[in-house]
């Protein structure tokens, strides 16, 4: 069978030429990178060499970048390590309705030590208004949290205008930092951390074709923050832990790929999108498009089927061979529709009908043409079982 | 979750799917926790089960629980079909997790609120 991933906002394969540059740190080249002998400055080479490529992509120094086990991480150690750093300043924290679940986790555990969190609207169209912002500062803000890309939606938010006005109140003396979680965003949207003007920005390699379990977190020069891992040296005090370095040379490689092809994939996935959302709006009615289709990622597509429930659909899809995902989920008897899709103002049934689609540098149009036809059958399928919506009711057969 | 290869082709091929006509009795229940929805059809005859149809919204559980029972139930006598227990229908899906079992539970009601429907119309009539 037919085997179609369009999944690649849940994570990416390895590329090849990734795997080639980690195989011999996993092999020959086993040094630890803080030793002091042949073997460690071999591992300290390769580690900066791969910062050095990690900053490239977003225009950064390579003193500015701490490497991480990934978003999830990165998302901690900025948000905590700023708060924790910052807490004589001030305990309101600033962020948005529709940050990943690791945004969101670290800032309720904050929030359940007594900060005060401000969560701001994404309106209908899925992006944050720079002016709610502003209004929603007060003296005793520390930290602002608003992603560059939703991972459900792909919107991307204001963020060098949120940054100017950060850089108005820091002239004023605020301790105020902002952090941008662009796991999503990097190798996809060019990411210049100058024109961003954020203080903090997440990365993770697994979304751009590099290894799971590494990322990092961008760090401007004078920016303090307490680290969250502790015990060691590493990565100039901020993060301690032996670094994983086949994993880093991974992530480093995969970083000039992003940067060097980010045009051609994002041309072919654009255009692999706006394919499928064509002859998905042509074959089947009753779909909501969610979040603004022009200020969005390029290789995001997020639908709303009516009258029936996304996983499934998503059952349906995986049994012919397409692998997409959903930001609802039904466990334990819960309802949890996706907290991105109700922010919009959806209501629960489009909530829990919304499916991500999210194509990748190796898909074809084939690919697209397969899966719009699977995904048609299964919307019809069950559609013909939904209680929801319109059916054609059964006369009963005369009996001789 | 891993769905077994029963569930799966109740999935792909639900059994009695639809609404029927003229039906005796109807009825529809909601998991009110997580918004599942069941409504079953059922045509008796001679005190026997002779048509049942399924409609079903919500996740995978919801749907192959539904298809189990409606085509369990056909040709029961209405005794018989008061006595399925929720067990059987886990059982006829392949198994379920102890979270998904709502599902079960949702197919088990639905069918009892019809039953309970058609021995209140034979009481009037």
């Amino acid at each position: 069978m037919r085997r179609i991933y369009l999944d690649h906002s849940a994570t990416t394969p390895l590329d090849g030429r990734v795997l080639d540059a980690m195989l011999p740190f996993l092999t020959e080249k086993f040094g630890n990178a803080s030793s002091v002998h042949s073997f460690g400055q071999e591992a300290r080479a390769a580690v900066d060499k791969a910062r050095r490529q990690v900053a490239s992509l977003i225009g950064a120094r390579a003193n500015e970048i701490v490497f991480t086990s990934g978003g999830t991480e990165s998302n901690n150690l900025a948000i905590r390590g700023i708060c924790e750093a910052n807490r004589s300043h001030g305990r309101h924290i600033i962020t948005s309705a529709i940050e990943h679940p690791s945004v969101r986790g670290a800032i309720e555990h904050l929030e359940k030590q007594g900060w005060e969190v401000t969560r701001l609207s994404a309106y209908e169209n899925g992006i944050v208004q720079a002016h709610d912002v502003r209004n929603s500062i007060r003296p005793e803000t520390v930290l602002i949290s608003v992603m560059l890309a939703n991972n459900e939606i792909g919107t991307l938010q204001p963020i060098s205008e949120i940054a100017s006005i950060v850089r108005e109140e820091k002239k004023r003396g605020r301790h105020l930092w902002f952090h941008t979680d662009a796991v999503q965003a990097v190798g996809r949207v060019p990411v210049d951390v100058e024109t961003l003007g954020c203080d903090l920005l997440s990365m993770s390699a697994h979304k751009i074709y590099g290894p799971k379990g590494t990322g990092a977190l961008y760090l401007r020069r004078g920016t303090r923050l307490f680290p969250q891992q502790v015990g060691g040296h590493q990565e100039r005090e901020r993060r301690a832990g032996t670094e994983s370095v086949a994993n880093i040379v991974g992530f480093g490689i995969a970083a000039g790929f992003a940067r060097i092809e980010m045009n051609a994939r994002n041309e072919r996935t654009a255009r692999l999108r706006d394919r499928f959302e064509t002859a998905v709006k042509a074959r089947i009615p009753d779909v909501v498009f969610n979040g603004d289709s022009e200020r969005r990622l390029p290789h995001l597509s997020n639908i709303s089927f009516r009258f029936i429930e996304g996983e499934g659909l998503l059952i349906h899809l995986d049994m012919h061979g397409v692998a997409v995902s959903t930001g609802s989920a039904c466990s334990s008897g819960t309802l949890e529709p996706s907290p991105v899709i109700r922010a919009l103002g959806r209501d629960e049934e489009l909530a829990r009908g919304a499916i991500r689609f999210s194509f990748g540098k190796d898909n074809v149009d084939a690919d697209v043409d397969y899966a719009v036809e699977a995904l048609s059958r299964a919307v019809e399928s069950l559609r013909a079982l939904s209680p929801l919506a319109p059916q054609a009711i059964e006369e009963p057969v005369s009996s001789p | 979750m891993s769905y077994s290869e029963t569930f799966k082709d109740h999935l792909a091929h639900p059994r009695n799917g639809g609404e029927l006509a003229g039906a005796d009795a109807v009825a529809e229940e909601t998991n009110p926790v997580c918004g599942d929805r069941l409504r079953l059809s059922l045509r008796i005859s001679d005190g026997r089960i002779e048509a049942a149809r399924f409609l079903a919204y919500g996740c995978p559980p919801t749907l192959a629980c539904g298809s189990a029972m409606a085509e369990m139930v056909e040709n029961m006598t209405i005794a018989e079909a008061a006595n399925l227990t929720k067990d059987r229908i886990v059982e006829a899906v392949g198994g379920l997790p102890s979270r998904k079992q709502h599902a079960a539970a949702l197919a088990f009601e639905t069918l009892q609120k019809a039953i309970s429907n058609i021995r209140s119309a034979e009481k009037l009539s």
